[in-house]
């Protein structure tokens, strides 16, 4: 048995290394990631403190959005547990293709490369995990994170314009942003709301929480606010919010509206998405993704018409 | 982690991993001084821990496959091992036998956490606050000034979670100005207060107007940034030259 010693002064005189080389592993996956993204000129977020304010809708209508105004876009569903995004660009079913130089990801309507949980899963098989810590929650958040590496560090994108991630739901010291933090040279969050007071109280919370973490908000897409008739197309509000004030208070431009839109939502669900850019619902997500592109241009912008 | 050989005053090396059992890692570490060994034996949990790092203690010896860890943990129907932790655990304590780390020590007496031994309540309570996050006393800040009839209106038109933000800039502005009433006047002045004490003068204003509305608030902040790097109160036409110049070198 050694004697009793002092700990603090016997580390003071030693130098640490990093012989089971976790440091170095977890350097190498972070430069990985940084490596991948590198090809990528624009990286947002799709998020939103409240689920089912239309996330995953708006950001594959985002992604056509800009692939039809002749961008390379990518697509990464990061909604692990409930990835829909395959199953509405009709990929449900497809795999990424394993090769020596990552996973290559299928290509979707309009060329939009894509990348989803959904990939590993059966029809109907929920996500879920071996091992024996498969349902602790810290050891879930741990491997939730390191999957989300993984698909940003091992899927093959190549040269894109735009990638998108769609977010699962959460406000604040949960997964939304820390999963955005992991993204390298983050371009912004566009953050998806109803008009309901409830969903714009979480959404707020969400856009703190998002700045605290240094992410840049590029602004608000207000989804159903309002409701277009599929038989005679008037529209009809379907909430009584107001999202305009809330960007008033954070400071942020609303990007734009979108009508809930049975005739759209329709075509998703079965996986044939309407791509008709002349239809008006879409020609409101071109418009927003044009604001989109301006504002990551805006100092052009401002050098125009100051 | 390390281990640090007291005889010797070392760091004690990493020698190798084994696998001793299912869900546990046998963790070698010898002395460089005296040759002592020592093997650290991870529970299912802590082993599980490690692999979800997606690394190979020791480092890696071929390259990652592309999703490597996601593919190697998500679980098949064939699998088993679920509750392996739990009935870990449960045979710990079955037997009497202290875990491996206990999670929190017993409350000790005239412990803030009180009998609910929750270390977050006492937290709570010492912030004054309810669970609701609300100030214990649940009152209302009271306001200072006087609020006319139509801007009070105007404000309780907000939704409820926008108004004490309002309210608090608005009244942070007028306190700033040295009003005591709050009119319409001074709700709409408010809102083109600068929080950094930077005043417009309308000519800029007017030129700040040529820019489309949803990328107005971050024009006015990067030319505020740039006013107060130059050390300039007031956003004259000049400085507007100075921010255009500045951002035709990103044409």
């Amino acid at each position: 048995m050694a004697p009793d010693k002092d700990l603090k002064t016997i580390l003071g005189k030693l130098r640490y290394s990093d012989d089971a080389k976790v440091v170095q592993q977890i350097t190498e996956q972070m430069q990985q990631v940084q490596a991948r993204m590198a090809g990528i000129k624009h990286k947002l977020v799709v998020m939103s403190g409240k689920g089912g304010v239309g996330k995953s809708m708006t950001t594959v209508n985002l992604a056509l959005a800009l692939a039809r105004q002749h961008s390379r876009v990518g697509l990464l569903d990061v909604d692990l547990n409930g990835p829909c995004v395959p199953r509405m660009l009709g990929l449900h079913g497809q795999s990424l293709t394993m090769t020596p130089a990552g996973a290559v990801p299928p290509i979707g309507p309009l060329g939009i490369k894509v990348a989803s949980m959904d990939f590993f899963l059966g029809a109907a098989s929920p996500v879920r995990w071996k091992g024996p810590m498969d349902v602790s929650p810290v050891w879930l958040g741990l491997m939730e994170m390191n999957v989300i590496r993984e698909f940003l560090a091992d899927v093959v994108w190549g040269e894109l314009d735009y990638l998108l991630a769609d977010l699962p739901p959460g406000a604040a010291a949960d997964k939304p942003p820390v999963i955005a933090g992991f993204i390298p040279d983050l371009a912004g969050a566009i953050v998806v709301t109803t008009p309901s007071e409830v969903a714009s109280d979480v959404v707020q919370k969400s856009v703190t929480y998002a700045r605290d973490m240094g992410i840049k908000v590029l602004g608000i897409v207000e989804n159903m606010s309002e409701y277009r008739c599929p038989s005679c197309g008037e529209q009809n509000e379907l909430f009584e919010g107001n999202t305009e004030a809330m960007c008033e208070v954070l400071d942020l431009p609303l990007l734009g509206r979108i009508p809930f839109d049975r005739k759209l939502a329709r075509t998703f669900d079965k996986g044939e998405p309407l791509l008709d850019e002349t239809y008006p619902t879409i020609q409101r997500y071109q418009e927003i993704a044009g604001r989109i592109r301006t504002l990551l241009d805006y100092k052009k912008v401002l050098a125009e018409k100051l | 982690m390390k281990f640090v050989c007291l005889n010797c005053e070392t760091y004690m090396n990493f020698e190798k991993v084994e696998k001793p059992g299912e869900g546990s890692l046998g963790v070698f570490f010898g002395c460089p001084s005296c040759g002592a060994k020592f093997s650290m034996v991870t529970n299912p949990g802590e082993t599980q821990m490690v692999s979800s790092l997606g690394v190979k203690l020791g480092g890696r010896t071929v390259a990652p496959e592309p999703f490597e860890m996601t593919r190697g943990t998500l679980k098949d129907e064939a699998s088993a091992g679920s509750g392996q932790m739990a009935a870990y655990l449960n045979e710990k304590i079955q037997a009497g036998q202290p875990v491996a780390a206990s999670p929190a020590a017993p409350p000790k007496s005239g412990d803030k956490t009180g009998s609910s031994g929750c270390p977050f309540s006492a937290m709570v309570a010492e912030m004054g606050l309810t669970s609701s996050g609300q100030p214990a006393n649940g009152a209302p800040a009271k306001s200072e000034f006087t609020w006319t009839a139509d801007a009070k209106e105007k404000l309780d038109r907000l939704p409820v979670f926008v108004k004490p933000m309002v309210q608090s800039s608005v009244e942070a502005y007028a306190r700033k100005q040295g009003y005591t009433t709050i009119t319409l006047q001074v709700m709409d002045d408010s809102k083109n207060d600068s929080p950094n004490g930077i005043a417009w003068t309308r000519e800029a204003e007017q030129r700040l107007d040529n820019i489309p509305d949803f990328i107005r608030p971050m024009a006015r902040k990067e030319i505020e940034r740039l006013a107060k790097e130059r050390g300039v109160a007031t956003i004259t036409a000049q400085v507007m030259d100075d921010a255009k110049d500045k951002f035709m070198k990103f044409m």
